[in-house]
């Protein structure tokens, strides 16, 4: 079993020739591009401020789990009702939406008034295609587990890590389980590393996936310059 | 239905996550073959070396306020299981009766717990606990008990590691969320090998460390001293 990383992913993978497939758009306008569609949008996941109060940054990183998790769930859940994902990923859709979902609720719970709204998405055809599916999937997983992983250590609010840190784990057991579908190691090294918000954010705004801002639910908000 | 914690109070500032609409597990199979397991197990016998002094000397769940001193007992509680969990592996992997499959797993994984062993034994340096003796019987040489303790081993150090997230501190608490996601993708892992549900929850709820040693202890795998 060979590794498969993000960046071979980006390199190689479904999410650019999707893109290109309906933007007609080369590799590097694509990258250049990336900026804006997305990164404008995940501006509102910006990595809490040092200083601020602890329920504010604390809320400042739901809102960034929860945008996470919006991605996540949407991508099953367009997946499982498209139907064209089968064999031995029949399965896949329909349990890891049903988990997804589950995180967005607890998290929209969570926050209340202050939950960020859902953003508008288009997976640009690898919710119909098993190999496409099942790449965007290893990517994802990955990148769920290292986005919380890095907020871990961040989160002030004792309950609140300990929910999050149980979210954690479960998105490193559905990166196992996608790894292992898709034929790569499902644990590649001892220790995993977390990624920072901005590599995060710009994981996923080089995808195009999310097309729309989400609109402010509340001006209690904090506010964010990213 | 699970329930991770509970808000105090409603609000758009809350610092409380809410984790009580999370649906029930939908792999039967889980509870009945752990309990199995458990069951399989003998009672009599070992435990975690030291374990009891160090697991009446932590704190239940998150709880209580974070400290260097505390950290020590955490990391040698967790040494204890990265010991088990090593332990198991070297034998499984010096045994090799084990399917390609298993072993390919087993070749790989032994390596992490290696790891995480010499990692958690460098921080805690002349504070290290020693290794336990070991005996895992059957366990690592026939596939389904293989399986099976591998599957249990797997999620009783996730939530031990998660049920002590909240009584680390910052730092160390960084650290052993680089190990607890890892031994998540070895459950995923040798989860979906055995065709059982790689995630059959939305979170992976907690142990204490007394929830933890109780399990242990049924295993029979750790010899008294």
């Amino acid at each position: 079993m060979s590794d498969l990383t993000l960046g071979e992913l980006d390199r190689d993978g479904a999410l650019r020739e999707a893109v290109e497939q309906v933007s007609g758009e080369t590799r590097a306008a694509f990258l250049g591009k990336a900026v804006v569609g997305g990164a404008a949008l995940l501006g509102a996941l910006a990595a809490p401020a040092a200083g601020k109060a602890a329920a504010a940054s604390d809320v400042a990183i739901l809102n960034y789990a929860l945008t996470l998790e919006y991605l996540q769930s949407a991508f099953y859940t367009e997946t499982e009702r498209l139907g064209a994902v089968g064999g031995e990923l029949r399965r896949v859709p329909r349990q890891l939406g049903a988990v997804e979902r589950a995180h967005v609720t607890a998290l929209k719970d969570a926050l209340g008034r202050a939950a960020v709204k859902r953003p508008a998405f288009n997976f640009r055809g690898v919710t119909e295609d098993n190999a496409k599916f099942l790449k965007t999937a290893v990517a994802f997983e990955d990148l769920g587990a290292a986005a919380y992983k890095a907020q871990a250590a961040r989160i002030k609010s004792p309950a609140l890590l300990a929910a999050a840190i149980s979210i954690h784990s479960v998105e490193a057991r559905h990166a196992a389980w996608m790894r292992f579908l898709a034929g790569v190691t499902p644990a590649a090294a001892a220790f995993d590393e977390g990624k920072p918000v901005s590599e995060v954010r710009a994981i996923v705004a080089s995808t195009h996936f999310v097309v729309a801002r989400p609109k402010r639910k509340s001006s209690k908000n904090p506010k964010y310059t990213g | 239905m699970p329930v991770v914690c509970s808000s105090t109070g409603a609000g758009h500032m809350t610092d409380e996550l809410r984790l009580e609409a999370l649906p029930p597990s939908d792999d039967d199979t889980r509870g009945s073959s752990r309990a199995e397991f458990v069951a399989r197990a003998v009672v009599a016998g070992g435990t975690l070396a030291a374990g009891g002094a160090l697991v009446a000397a932590l704190p239940r769940l998150a709880a209580s306020a974070p400290s260097p001193a505390q950290d020590q007992k955490i990391l040698n509680f967790a040494l204890q299981l990265e010991y088990l969990e090593a332990g198991f592996y070297a034998e499984a992997f010096a045994k090799r009766t084990l399917s390609a499959e298993l072993l390919e797993y087993v070749s790989t994984v032994r390596h992490h717990e290696r790891a995480h062993v010499a990692f958690i034994k460098g921080v805690l340096g002349r504070n290290a606990s020693k290794e336990p003796e070991f005996d895992f019987g059957d366990a690592t040489s026939d596939p389904n008990e293989f399986t099976a303790a591998a599957i249990a081993l797997e999620e009783t150090v996730i939530a031990a590691y998660n049920g002590q997230a909240a009584n680390l501190t910052k730092g160390t608490l960084a650290k052993a969320a680089t190990i607890v996601s890892v031994e998540a993708r070895h459950a995923g892992w040798i989860r979906a090998i055995a065709g059982r549900d790689p995630a059959p929850d939305a979170t992976d709820q907690p142990k204490t460390p007394g929830e933890v040693q109780a399990y242990i202890n049924r295993t029979g795998f750790v010899r008294s001293r």
